[in-house]
């Protein structure tokens, strides 16, 4: 009874002061600081005050800064200008040409850089003017870009993937490693979709590209080579058990600074600019993950997430009923908020009954990312369509229909990861541990 | 309203001159923690090294902690000086004349939050001075001092949403751009 009062309340106050404007993390804290005061009948400061120093100073934590800041630099150097004029003379001739260029720059960029929307950007603004040139239909275009930036949570490194390491306690290497395998099969399902477009589609009408010859695509794809290299260094030492998580990013930093350095982009200007974008990004995550450990300790007074869970197993859901009721809560949560709050709000209390079912953490990590990835293309609040609103200009309702095919290729996506769980937890059982802490 | 936003223009002028100040505080309270940032890199980097040659520093992670905590708390205020931190803002402009209304309700929930969790980081760096708190780990440090950075960065958020609730309430502007920066 109590706890069903509790439950009501905390909704209720999470539903105003987010609809309010408060800022999530903050809304958080109050609602940790009204649950201990009020119904665990305890003083709240003092151990809120603790609980966010200890998880916030945790080790951890600090891949997330280093990640950033990677992603960062190198959407400062000419990297998505040597993927455009890379991967165009190798597209070019196959059936959906340079479309191609959205849907392979967006997994390649997606996987030096944590976040959809840095992929979005740094590809379409290289992409979208150039296939405009050459007379490619815009709802191609542009749907082809929308789904495919989402690569950018699921291809490692991936904040998102940090952010739910850092709450469950799971091996943030183990996860990010896990998202590769799901990740080039989505972008295979992606450039499976570009062909069957290209042929289908009446509107179809691009300016052929020019025949080039072995030399030129040779020269073309020495460009990609040191994106590899940085990628190779990064995921490799982390899959080898050289680096811990955030040892390979401190690495990627390093390379990400030397790439720079050799292209001629690590201007002064580009330093700092990089700098303080990344120590933005990362105290935005850091509030948020510091208003999600207050809940949970204020979760934990009340004991509200096990007491869930045990009501939920009453209803003796399958594996699959249960994954099905999350797959529907994030899809609505997921209208209104953004990835990182999704996860955040929702994982201290899924976690438990998703344990409970037996179902692998490391797996789940990859299931909700997918579908956070959906997310982020449903109207009304999906990051990709804001994003590909201010730089085309269209209506995000027109985006999100264009984007629709892109949509259903994820949705089938979450239910062949269902029906072949080893896509994710293959790669990861694979990993030698680092021995040295 | 009115009447406060005729008031003398001297009175304008000061105020300005006071925001400027705040947002130069924010900034460079930014600065530092970017500073920490980059001793996040350092350190890790030198943890990677130290590695290769078989000797191993102790307490090394311990401190990139420190430094993780030192560089997301300082930073708080300048990335919510830039609209960085993220809210929702779909209601909000679908609420009309309300709009304001929920604006002063969100700004004076955020003053409420940001001052009570400044307040218990104080509290807290008291108490790990006063029973002389050292830390778990290898490295042996007093805690309390490392725990300043999050109440002196937890202060100076509560001081800028103080800052600009006051915009908020005496321009009807809070001066926060909209665009937030990554995500």
């Amino acid at each position: 009874m109590e706890q069903s009062a509790l439950l009501v309340t905390l909704l209720a106050m999470l539903c105003v002061l987010l609809a309010s404007g408060t800022w999530v993390g903050l809304t958080l804290v109050a609602l940790a600081a009204v649950a201990i005061e009020i119904f665990a009948s305890r003083s709240a400061g003092a151990p809120v005050a603790t609980t966010l120093w200890s998880s916030s100073s945790t080790w951890m934590l600090s891949s997330l800064p280093m990640f950033v800041w990677m992603g960062d630099i190198l959407f400062r150097t000419r990297l998505s200008e040597d993927l455009f004029r890379g991967l165009a003379p190798i597209m070019g001739r196959i059936p959906g040409g340079l479309l191609h260029t959205n849907v392979m720059g967006c997994t390649i960029f997606g996987s030096v850089s944590g976040s959809s929307a840095a992929t979005l950007t740094t590809v379409g603004q290289m992409t979208l003017p150039e296939l405009k040139k050459r007379n490619y239909p815009e709802h191609l275009t542009i749907g082809t870009l929308a789904g495919p930036a989402t690569l950018g949570l699921m291809i490692p490194p991936s904040i998102i993937m940090i952010v739910y390491g850092v709450m469950t306690n799971e091996s943030i290497a183990a996860i990010n490693i896990a998202g590769i395998l799901p990740g080039f099969v989505l972008a295979a399902m992606f450039t499976v979709y570009v062909i069957v477009a290209a042929k289908t589609d009446p509107t179809y009408k691009p300016v052929p590209e020019p025949a080039t010859s072995w030399r030129e695509k040779l020269s073309a794809l020495w460009l990609l080579v040191p994106v590899h290299i940085l990628l190779a260094i990064v995921l490799g030492s982390m899959f080898a058990g050289f680096a811990t998580a955030t040892e390979s990013a401190a690495l990627g930093v390093a390379g990400a600074l030397g790439l720079a350095w050799w292209q001629k982009t690590l201007t002064w200007k580009n330093f700092v600019d990089s700098l303080m974008g990344a120590t933005r990004t990362s105290a935005m995550i850091a509030l948020i993950l510091a208003g999600s450990a207050a809940l949970s300790l204020a979760m934990g007074y009340t004991g509200l997430p096990n007491d869930l869970a045990q009501w939920v197993a009453t209803f003796n859901l399958s594996a699959m009923g249960l994954l099905m009721a999350l797959l529907l809560l994030y899809l609505v949560l997921g209208c209104f908020l953004d990835g990182i709050s999704c996860v955040v709000l929702t994982i201290g209390i899924v976690e438990p009954m998703v344990r409970q079912a037996g179902i692998d953490m490391v797996w789940f990590g990859i299931f909700v990312v997918l579908v956070v990835e959906l997310a982020q293309i449903t109207p009304p609040v999906g990051f990709n369509l804001f994003v590909l609103q201010s730089m085309t200009g269209h209506n995000i309702f027109r985006i999100a229909r264009w984007s629709f095919p892109m949509f259903m290729i994820m949705f089938i996506m979450v239910f062949v990861m269902i029906q072949f769980p080893g896509l994710a937890t293959w790669l990861p059982s694979l990993m030698l541990p680092v021995t040295v802490q | 309203m009115a009447g406060v936003r005729a008031a003398n223009s001297s009175q304008h002028h000061a105020l300005d001159k006071t925001w400027n100040r705040l947002d130069r505080l924010y900034l460079y309270s930014g600065y530092l923690a970017a500073v920490f940032l980059v001793l996040i890199f350092l350190t890790t980097m030198l943890q990677v090294a130290s590695r290769l040659v078989g000797y191993n520093i102790r307490g090394l992670t311990d401190f990139a902690g420190y430094f993780m905590a030192a560089s997301a708390f300082l930073a708080f205020a300048h990335t919510f000086n830039h609209g960085g931190h993220i809210r929702i803002e779909l209601f909000l402009s679908m609420m009309g004349r309300f709009r304001t209304v929920a604006e002063w309700f969100s700004f004076l929930v955020a003053v409420a939050t940001a001052g009570w969790l400044a307040w218990y980081a104080w509290s807290m760096v008291y108490w790990s001075y006063k029973l002389n708190d050292i830390s778990q780990g290898l490295d042996a440090t007093p805690i309390w001092i490392p725990q300043l950075s999050m109440a002196i960065g937890l202060s100076v958020l509560a001081v800028s949403v103080v800052d600009h609730t006051l915009r908020l309430i005496l321009t009807g502007d809070h001066r926060l751009p909209t665009s937030p920066d990554a995500l």
